[in-house]
């Protein structure tokens, strides 16, 4: 089983790499219709036009675009990112300050939107054809027209400012001990430092963040998760085990889940894409320090070279994403392995 | 024919409808409707509670934000960025993803790839992330907020009507026009656009509620059509530095958006249910 | 006593507007070792005496009457529990569709496992229990098997799984619902003497449902056959099948073709089988609408069951007055031309399944290599089971695919290219009838203008009236009534789609057509309509048919000469006739040996396979 793994894990990582030549030129193109000038902004304002013209010669940016995308990308390889205009400092390091963060925050939040997705998905199919399901549906509908922006809103105001049950400023409480940076992972360094105090805050402080993430990407997961059930159940593998005597229960366990389960799991890599992008709303919304509010005070700034890399960071991690739903895939799904 | 307004009996149907209707009420007579100028600071009368609690005033129905400006006059005028991003951002969307996912999903071969490849590297963008980097790039206003909506969410027409195209294409009736002399443009747009057309429906009502999110979503950056313009992302930016004082002032602009979403995604849902798109289909989108 | 016991069972439909039969006062019983045969037509209803019994029915439908006892037990009022534990071990079921039967993501041995744990033996030791009985279905390597999927297997061989497993519980009654149905013939026979072999060891009791008389003959103790829900007659195979009582067994014996014998025409049955809902609104025999011999009566009252000999009854006023239905004449055969419409030499498709680099590409040959011709006003069967090419062929003739290499010529020109003008050129000359009316009919089309699509696109177009009139021409050479042009594919029955496909095909008067198992699907009565229907339109208008069809009987009616395809290669070809009195290639004769007579066949263990 482990063959045809290793072959997609393979060919995946294969064709990673023109993916991320495609997405990088993109990004690039993008950010270089950008209308202020980054040489300008990386100077002081009272700079003269001679100094501004020397920046930009010296930021490259008189050459083709296309020379430049090259001289960019060259650097990359290197394990340059360049340094930021504003906080003069190399990107990579700004980066990889804030990305375990938003790892830790995404990584909860797929939890929760799992557990939300598959437990009501159940539940709709288990109301199927009642008054139940009829309300269960059209809640469902509401739930998918909140994005989780709003449900970070809404739950700071409610849990956080109405009830004040659980903290929204932040990873950690203002008297809560730091622990020394091993990993980034708040939970796994307080667990490293032997802090249990600082590792419950650090819970408490990503559940309003994760829930508000999770939510918003479970109701997809519950309709689609209902609707295959559904059309497994029109199946005649299914027929066949209920005249063989077999147990309703198992059957939805052993005989439909797995099946239903497959279309559910593609869904999901799209849906955690998605999620992870959403990181960055919640981020602004609980000042969570992650590479969210990163970005939005580089674009604020203009600071160029953290947008670039900062969005390049985010594809690689959807990328990855997807990479690990392909593989789950393979291994839940038979008929693909020997393909 | 009287079952040509058949889906008009779904109850789903009929709320869209309302809730829309309605929005474009506000969005196209905003200027009767609201009771003062959307954008008029009134610094005398700042954070105004609704008229409901203590201190309430007729002046101001649903209060006032940390400016002076009226709440409610703003939520009014916020449907008419809302409603133009929705419709025209969605439209763009739909006719730029439509158009490929049916050229890819007829001609297969190498042309599907192609088209294929570049939905999958559009797909490792996050639309947040994408829609942000290209307002960066093409500067705030209506118009780039449009656009960035079309740039970004094509792929979601493309992904999900290009397998429906492919279902479709695969019958043996679409093989029996060709061979009855049938052109390409003629055979999509007679055989094959009709069968795909209640998935395309289904999702541009089901678009137009994410093109509304969008906007908010870049107003709440500060990334949209400006702070000057009403709209309910705005607001929500705005709001927050006042959340403990007037939490109204957040919560209004948030159930407006909620309304309006669940407005296009309800109507959406009925006219799947009543169109008979394949179900599992649109759970993709 | 009888193992199973069912006595006047009624299963309805529950509406709006009051409950409809499906089933009316089924009646039978059944020994231990025996089987019984449940034949009739699609909708008929004999599928729902194994749903009854496990409670599976459709939703909306309810036994509302009599009782159903299995082994003195009551099964319409037994606890869901105990039912449960009767499933699978004492009571065992064979699909209609291997392949789908099987939970696809889970191995053989993983769902052989689950049913060994629920008849009880499970546990240590299970798998040398379950490659046990695999190879007492003659599965090879039942070790190896056990970490396969379904997919892996060939639809024969999921079906021997599948009859491993109900097998193993050394059930004491079997219900096989169409078990060979979506098999291959050559499968087919072997799977039928399987079950038989396997009933013989464990003394099983069978309930063996078909639409198919004669293999019911050959394998089963007793017959019934059922119509509308009803009992037409019940009987011992061999009696009911050498003298049937009632009219609608006769008429259905009659109503299919053979493979041997002097040639006779096919009997019509008009009209179709009445509805639920048509069934309700019924006084009278059921089958009195469609019956030649019907009279006052029978439209009146409805005859009950009646002994007409030993162990034989017959629901009909006129039992034993069913030699008075004779076969029709067999149909005149059209003088065929000689000029050549088709010529086929040296054709060669095929398909790279894989490709890598440095090693280049795999090649799968679908079609090897293929002569032939078919001649004026000829009718040319092409047969073989699946996977033999037969597709493949008729998509490479009208050029859904293009040929590897190869001559092919229409009407003396060369219509390999792929240029414009060659293409309507063929297109006028050439149509194909697809296999699948559901798919081959755009359900958001009327008829009407499905069928005068090819006028829409000729160039100049011709008028309205013009238009119009050809699709009314149309519609009444293929035997549809005029108000067909505004309905839509979803209002036909499958034979008018049938027909309306025909109908599409012939519009510009094509000289070849292209039938790619076009009768196949179909209940006998509609299969009959059609094929006399084809032969009527060629005494008409005169066009030659390429005939696709894995039914062997069906060829021998229809076509004047055949092509035997196996794995790509046509591997005889002659005159009918002769090809089926002295088949000369082994596989033509394996072919021929495997089609269900209708004889009893003795007791005999699987051939070699």
């Amino acid at each position: 089983m482990s063959g045809p793994v290793m072959k997609l894990l393979l060919r995946r990582l294969l064709t990673l790499i023109p993916t991320l030549i495609l997405v990088s030129l993109l990004l690039f193109c993008i950010l270089r219709m950008l209308p202020v000038d980054p040489a300008a902004m990386s100077l002081p304002p009272n700079a003269t036009n001679a100094e501004i013209e020397a920046m930009r010669i010296e930021m490259g940016l008189d050459k083709p675009l296309i020379q430049q995308y090259g001289i960019w990308f060259g650097n990359i390889i290197h394990g340059d990112f360049g340094a930021s205009i504003h906080y003069r400092t190399a990107v990579s390091k700004l980066v990889l300050d804030t990305l375990p963060a938003t790892i830790e925050l995404a990584l909860a939040a797929m939890v929760f939107a799992t557990l939300f997705g598959v437990l009501g998905g159940l539940w709709l199919f288990y109301t199927r054809g009642g008054v139940v399901e009829s309300v269960l549906d059209l809640g469902t509908v509401a739930l998918l027209s909140i994005p989780e922006f709003l449900w970070g809103l809404f739950f700071m105001l409610l849990f956080g400012v109405s009830l004040d049950l659980l903290p929204f400023i932040g990873r950690l409480g203002a008297g809560v001990d730091r622990p020394e940076t091993i990993t980034g992972f708040l939970l796994i360094d307080s667990l490293l430092a032997g802090s249990p105090l600082t590792f419950l805050d650090a819970i408490r402080h990503m559940i309003l963040p994760s829930v508000a993430l999770g939510l918003s990407a479970a109701p997809p997961i519950m309709r689609i998760l209902r609707s295959t059930l559904m059309d497994v159940y029109q199946e005649d593998y299914i027929h066949q085990a209920r005249q063989r005597g077999i147990s309703e229960g198992r059957i939805l366990i052993f005989h439909a889940l797995k099946n239903a389960f497959l279309p559910t799991l593609s869904l999901m890599g799209v849906q955690f894409g998605f999620l992870f992008g959403g990181t960055l709303l919640v981020e602004i919304i609980y000042s969570y320090p992650g590479m969210g509010n990163l970005m939005v005070d580089a674009i604020r700034n203009a600071d160029l070279p953290i947008i670039q890399t900062v969005g390049l960071t985010y594809c690689v991690m959807v990328l990855l994403i997807s990479m690990v739903v392909d593989v789950l895939y393979l291994v839940l799904n038979p008929k693909l392995r020997e393909a | 024919m009287e079952k040509r307004f058949f889906w008009l009996r779904s109850g789903r149907v009929i709320t869209g409808l309302s809730i829309i209707a309605l929005l474009v009420i506000c969005a196209l007579f905003a200027p009767w409707l609201a009771p003062n100028d959307p954008t008029e600071q009134d610094i005398l009368n700042t954070l105004v509670p609704p008229v409901w609690q203590t201190g309430g005033d007729w002046t101001f129905p649903l209060g006032t934000d940390g400016l002076g400006r009226c709440v409610l006059s703003r939520i009014i005028y916020g449907s008419r960025i809302a409603l133009t991003v929705a419709v025209f951002g969605a439209l763009g969307a739909m006719i730029l993803g439509s158009v490929l996912a049916h050229i890819a999903g007829y001609f297969g071969g190498w042309v599907d790839w192609v088209i294929g490849r570049v939905v999958e590297i559009w797909l490792s963008f996050p639309p947040v992330i994408l829609s942000l980097i290209l307002m960066v790039g093409l500067g705030a206003g209506l118009q780039n907020v449009i656009l960035a909506i079309i740039v970004v969410d094509w792929t979601r027409f493309c992904r999900v009507l290009r397998s429906d195209v492919m279902v479709v294409a695969r019958r043996d009736y679409v093989a029996a026009a060709r061979l009855l002399g049938f052109s390409h443009w003629r055979t999509v747009t007679r055989e094959i656009l009709p069968a795909t057309l209640p998935l395309l429906i289904t999702l541009m009502s089901l678009e137009m509620g994410v093109a509304v999110v969008v906007e908010a979503i870049l107003s709440f950056v500060g990334m949209s059509v400006g702070a000057e313009v009403p709209a309910w992302g705005q607001m929500i930016a705005d709001a927050r530095a006042d959340i403990y004082q007037a939490p109204w002032t957040l919560i209004l602009p948030i159930l407006a958006i909620f309304v309006t979403v669940f407005g296009f995604n309800i109507l959406g849902d009925g006219l799947r249910r009543t169109l008979d798109t394949r179900l599992t289909q649109t759970e993709r989108a | 006593m009888a193992l199973l016991d069912v006595n006047r069972l009624t299963v309805s439909l529950t509406t709006k507007t009051g409950t409809l039969d499906a089933v009316s006062d089924l009646t039978f019983s059944l020994e231990p070792g025996r089987t019984v045969g449940l034949v009739g037509e699609s909708g008929a209803g004999k599928s729902m005496i194994g749903r009854t019994i496990a409670q599976l029915l459709p939703p909306g439908f309810a036994v509302s009457g009599g009782a159903l006892m299995f082994d003195g037990e009551d099964l319409v009022t037994m606890a869901p529990d105990r039912r449960r534990a009767l499933l699978g071990r004492d009571i065992a079921f064979i699909p209609q569709e291997p392949l789908s039967a099987l939970n696809p993501v889970l191995t053989i041995g993983q769902q052989f496992r689950e049913h060994l744990d629920h008849i009880g033996k499970g546990g240590a030791g299970w798998k040398d229990r379950a490659v046990a009985e695999m190879e007492a279905v003659r599965l090879t390597d039942p070790r190896g098997l056990l970490d396969r999927y379904p997919h892996q297997l060939s639809g024969g061989m999921c079906q021997r799984v599948l009859i491993a497993m109900a097998f193993a519980s050394r059930p004491r009654l079997l219900i096989a619902d169409e078990p060979t149905t979506a098999l291959d013939v050559s499968v087919q026979a072997q799977i039928v003497r399987l079950i038989a072999e396997m009933q013989e060891r464990d003394g099983t009791a069978v309930i063996f449902i078909t639409h198919d008389l004669r293999l019911a003959a050959e394998i089963c103790d007793e017959v019934i056959v059922l119509y509308a829900g009803r009992q037409a007659e019940y009987g011992p195979a061999e009696v009911l099948f050498r003298t049937p009582a009632h009219p609608y067994t006769r008429c259905l014996e009659l109503a299919v073709p053979d493979v041997a014998g002097a040639p006779r025409g096919l009997y019509l049955l008009p009209e179709r089988m009445p509805g639920l809902k048509a069934i309700a609104e019924l006084t009278g025999c059921r089958f009195a609408g469609r019956c030649p011999l019907a009279d006052a009566r029978c439209r009146a009252e409805e005859p009950a069951l009646a002994e007409v000999g030993a162990g034989h009854v017959s629901a009909c006023w006129k039992s034993f007055a069913t030699e008075a239905i004779a076969p029709p004449q067999a149909p005149d055969r059209v003088a065929t031309g000689q000029e050549k419409i088709l010529e086929a030499q040296g054709l060669t498709k095929s398909f790279v399944t894989k490709w890598r680099m440095f090693r280049g590409a795999t090649l799968f040959h679908a079609l090897k290599s293929a002569d032939f011709i078919v001649r004026d006003a000829e009718f040319v069967g092409v047969v073989g089971e699946s996977g033999s090419g037969k597709s493949t062929l008729a998509r490479t003739l009208i050029g859904l695919e293009t040929p590897t290499s190869g001559a092919l010529e229409l009407l003396g020109r060369d219509i390999t290219g792929t240029d414009g003008g060659t293409r309507d050129w063929r297109q006028a000359q050439m149509q194909i009838v697809f296999q699948d009316p559901q798919s081959a009919l755009n359900p958001r089309r009327k008829v009407g203008t499905i069928v005068g699509q090819a006028l829409e696109v000729e160039v100049p177009r011709p008028a309205g009236a013009e238009i119009e009139a050809r699709i009314r021409q149309l519609l009444s050479e293929t035997g549809l009534s005029q108000e067909m042009v505004a309905r839509y594919p979803s209002q036909l029955s499958g034979g008018q789609k049938q027909r309306v496909n025909i109908a599409r095909a012939l519009c510009r008067l094509p000289r070849l057509l292209i039938a790619d198992e076009i009768a196949s699907g179909l209940d006998v009565s509609v299969q009959a309509q059609l094929l006399n229907l084809l032969l009527r339109l060629r005494a008409e208008l005169g066009f030659s048919m390429l005939f696709i069809s894995h039914d062997l009987a069906v060829v021998r009616y229809l076509c004047d000469r055949v092509l035997v395809m196996s794995k790509g290669e046509i591997v005889e070809s002659g005159a009918t006739e002769d090809v089926f009195a002295n088949p000369r290639h082994p596989y033509t004769r394996s072919l021929l040996a495997a089609v269900p007579k209708g004889v009893r066949q003795p007791a005999m263990t699987e051939a070699s396979t």
